[in-house]
């Protein structure tokens, strides 16, 4: 798609503006340009003082979540002509805003870590490269769900975080089932506490907003209904195992 | 001014930054270690755009000699042998602590052992990935073990601006920092400072890197009078993806392609490097590839956007899409399907081999500064194996870690110069007084288009003085830059401390090349197209020496192995370039 194109980018300084606004602007698309595109064109070109993350630009850091006609996206990813010669960018929902559409990102990771997101590995696991063959029934389903970049975006689009935001989140719950699920791990009972627990999984509506937005098509709500048949057989079982 | 005292200061979280703060954490954890990063913790950086995979010796068949052998080759015999001993024997310990220890899990074969492929210039197949994205795995899994140890703490969007020393000038004793959100400066006491930076290839005008990186860490420890090696080393791959319009451009498509058995075509739809190495053919070195491309681009025989073809098509459109998803997901944002037609692409500005001088521990030379990762040098000699830069990363960034947790210990604190944290505090703000100047973003538009065209991938002389010129004039013109605004979170002010940081590393990467009179590894020179065996087993030192860089050339140590155990008969000769 080539020709003009109207951005409307959200801007909000909270140290110093009471409200948010959207500045227009316009920009000469061109074939193949995705948002960051655009905006790096609106920075370099005709606002100076326009804000927003990115890192790697081409889909790997999850830096450049956004939101883009009111759907949660990578902006380094996002073409143009996706979304129309109207275009609406506003930061991810659910987490505050550092400047226009940079946002802080510690609430999402402060449920990250509370699911202990790191590995603790089991006697055997710590000694030497686990024999394991990769086939679809024991890593294929770690595999799909390992993806995670961490970009927020369905933490953003999740139902669930914007109406009470102590729910632990898609991401994370994601991130709590891999490990759950690798048998070279040794701490799942623990985790399993806070992600069967009453911020956890238990709380999903199953709603599927997670992975509609999700860049890497992961399915978190997979995850979550994954955990959730575990603490049901764990509690069945007697105890939280 | 927001002040901070810390033990270990550790700028940037990469492979090199990430590993340095787990290690010295693991050697004693009551020390305060803060790892600061210009991006998100864990999510910026190159660690996590890897791709490939990891070079390591597992298998019995394989050994450390033949990796080391390997490494030495592609360098073209002038690495630092110590390090590139070092890279090879160290890094079967640290896939295997990321495997054990952090939790990674690797691609495996039916019997469920590590699978290793292969890749290009090795003698082995000895590639450790996870699918074709590879750095992601590692860099999420260094991330969250970080949270299970509460001693070491992460600071996003924190940028180092100037190294600083101590009021005797002996040792470094911290670092100015500079918060991007709040946009005000940090003065970091600490007992060591390890720079893990990355690099800035980014300099070049089609680039692979990450966007944040500008060469800060190397800018910075060049200007606190750190030495340099061969920074005429510049690589670059062979496969960037080009995405016309798009900053996608240059992005990597990985060497893995080209293990597998794709091929590259000219617009002539000839395989051309049947005439450029007609024996390993694609599967060459990155240089010889990379090169190869340019050639046929220069002689017009590129395509539309100025690239070259890489098709995998015949490799069958299942296969491709089993082994390279990520690929082929990168692929269809420029509308191409890799598993069933041929894409276009472009030698690409990726790493850099030259860096800070440092021995086997990291340490620079200068009390308190160690330097990891892609900014130090001499490990890859004139030009890196793919796989062999996350293996530096991880083993490097490990050792930095060791040796600064063992050397704080031995230290006692000292304050920072404050009429250094005060001058540099003006020269940073100095943008903002200036009521007229140039935009930060076209002067970095005509930094890359200048390195590209006369310090690319082939130079002269008369290219590289042109260049070494332009550049003392660009280095002039960036402290005129203006930037308007406030300070919180300021794109266009970053930027100028981006521009400045490259155009200082740039001057070293010309003057070198142009001090280097014949070709080897990534370094080409057209007005001298040999490679010279008599002469020129030789490493370029530099150092900060008023405007201009001082040099010093010295022979190279063939502390391991010589020329002659390697390259027989040509070892001591001039031969053709390759
Ligand atoms: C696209 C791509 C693909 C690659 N594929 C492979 C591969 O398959 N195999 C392989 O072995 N190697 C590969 N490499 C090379 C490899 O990525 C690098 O060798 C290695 O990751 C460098 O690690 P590092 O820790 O030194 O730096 P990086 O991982 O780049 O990390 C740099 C960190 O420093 C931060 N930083 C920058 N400036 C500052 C500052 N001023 N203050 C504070 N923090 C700062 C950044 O935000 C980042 O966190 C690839 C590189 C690229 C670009
Ligand atoms: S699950 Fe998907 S949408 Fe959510 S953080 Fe991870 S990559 Fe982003
Ligand atoms: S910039 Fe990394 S995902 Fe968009």
């Amino acid at each position: 798609m080539e020709g003009e194109v109207k951005l409307h980018v959200l801007r909000y300084e909270p140290e110093n503006d009471e409200k948010a606004r959207y500045d227009t602007f316009v920009v000469d698309a061109k074939d193949n340009m995705t948002v960051l595109d655009a905006l790096f064109i609106i920075l370099s070109e005709q606002d100076p003082t326009v804000s927003f993350r990115c890192s790697c630009r081409v889909g790997m850091c999850g830096s450049c979540g956004m939101v883009m006609n009111d759907k949660e996206g990578l902006a380094c990813r996002t073409k143009i002509e996706k979304l129309g010669r109207e275009i609406t960018v506003r930061p991810l929902r659910n987490l505050p805003i550092v400047k226009d559409l940079a946002v802080n990102m510690d609430p999402f990771f402060k449920q990250w870590e509370k699911i202990k997101p790191y590995f603790v590995p089991n006697a055997e696991a710590s000694k030497d490269f686990a024999q394991i063959p990769q086939d679809p029934s024991r890593r294929g389903i770690i595999d799909q769900s390992l993806d995670c970049i961490t970009c927020g975006c369905c933490y953003s689009a999740c139902t669930l975080v914007s109406l009470d935001d102590n729910y632990i989140g898609p991401a994370a719950l994601n991130r709590a089932y891999t490990l759950v699920a690798d048998e070279r791990d040794a701490a799942t009972e623990s985790r399993m506490e806070v992600a069967a627990g009453e911020d956890g999984a238990l709380r999903c509506h199953t709603l599927f907003n997670c992975m509609e937005v999700c860049p890497k098509n992961l399915v978190p709500t997979w995850s979550i209904q994954k955990i959730k048949t575990k603490a049901v057989a764990g509690a069945l079982k007697g105890g939280s195992k | 001014m927001e002040r901070v005292q810390c033990d270990i200061l550790i700028l940037g979280s990469g492979g090199a930054g990430l590993f340095a703060a787990h290690h010295a954490y693991d050697l004693n954890p009551k020390l305060k270690i803060i790892v600061a990063a210009k991006g998100l913790v864990g999510k910026s950086g190159c660690t996590r755009m890897v791709q490939g995979g990891y070079n390591v010796v597992l298998h019995p068949n394989d050994s450390v000699e033949l990796h080391f052998k390997d490494t030495l080759k592609g360098g073209g015999m002038i690495n630092n042998q110590e390090l590139a001993w070092t890279l090879v024997s160290d890094a079967p310990k640290r896939i295997l602590e990321l495997e054990t220890r952090m939790g990674c899990f690797f691609d495996r074969n039916p019997d469920g052992t590590v699978h290793q492929k292969a890749f290009a210039g090795q003698s082995f197949d000895r590639t450790v990935h996870r699918g074709d994205l590879t750095g992601i795995e590692i860099i999420n899994r260094l991330r969250d073990q970080l949270y299970a140890k509460e001693g070491v703490i992460a600071w996003d969007e924190v940028r180092a601006v100037e190294l600083l020393y101590n009021d005797d000038n002996q040792a470094i004793a911290g670092c100015l920092m500079l918060n991007l959100r709040t946009g005000q400066f940090i003065v970091v006491e600490a007992l060591a400072v390890i720079v893990g930076t990355g690099g800035g290839a980014s300099m070049y005008k089609i680039a692979a890197p990450s966007l944040e990186k500008a060469a800060d860490g190397m800018a910075i420890a060049y200007r606190a009078g750190a030495e340099f090696v061969d920074m005429e080393m510049m690589q670059f791959h062979p496969t960037g993806l080009l995405a016309e319009n798009s900053r996608m451009n240059g992005g990597v498509l990985e060497e893995g392609l080209r293990g597998a058995g794709g091929h590259l075509y000219n617009s002539l739809g000839e395989r051309f490097m049947a005439n450029y190495d007609p024996e390993r053919m694609e599967r060459s070195t990155r240089d010889r590839v990379a090169r190869a491309a340019y050639m046929e681009i220069m002689a017009g025989r590129g395509t539309r956007l100025d690239g070259v073809l890489i098709s995998v098509a015949h490799l069958g459109r299942k296969n491709v899409l089993r082994m390279f998803p990520g690929m082929v997901d990168r692929c269809k944002d420029v509308g191409k399907d890799l598993s069933v037609e041929p894409v276009e692409v472009s030698p690409t500005g990726h790493f850099h081999m030259g860096g800070v001088r440092i021995n086997k521990d990291c340490f620079s030379g200068i009390p308190g500064l160690f330097v990891s990762g892609e900014d130090a040098g001499g490990i890859h000699g004139a030009n890196r194996l793919g796989g062999n830069g996350v293996a530096d990363s991880t083993v490097f960034g490990a050792r930095a870690g060791d040796a600064a947790a063992e050397y704080v210990t031995q230290i006692k604190r000292q304050k920072v110069s404050e009429s250094q944290v005060n001058r540099f505090v003006q020269e940073i703000l100095q943008p903002f007084n200036n009521e007229t100047g140039e935009n930060p973003f076209d002067l970095r538009k005509e930094l890359g288009k200048l390195m590209w065209e006369k310090v690319g991938l082939v130079r002269n002389g008369q290219d590289l003085k042109i260049a070494i010129d332009r550049l003392e004039e660009m280095a002039e013109r960036v402290s005129h830059c203006k930037v308007s605004g406030g300070k919180a979170y300021n794109l266009a002010w970053h930027e100028v401390l981006n521009v400045k940081n490259m155009v200082e590393i740039g001057r070293m990467i010309a003057l070198a090349a142009y001090t280097r009179n014949e070709s080897r590894g990534s370094h080409y020179r057209s007005d001298y197209a040999i490679t010279d065996n008599e002469n020129w087993y030789k490493n370029i030192y530099m150092t900060q020496n008023g405007a201009k860089p001082a040099m010093k050339i010295e022979e190279v140590q063939f502390t391991h192995m010589l020329p002659e155990e390697l390259l027989g008969q040509t070892a001591r000769i001039k031969v053709e370039a390759s």
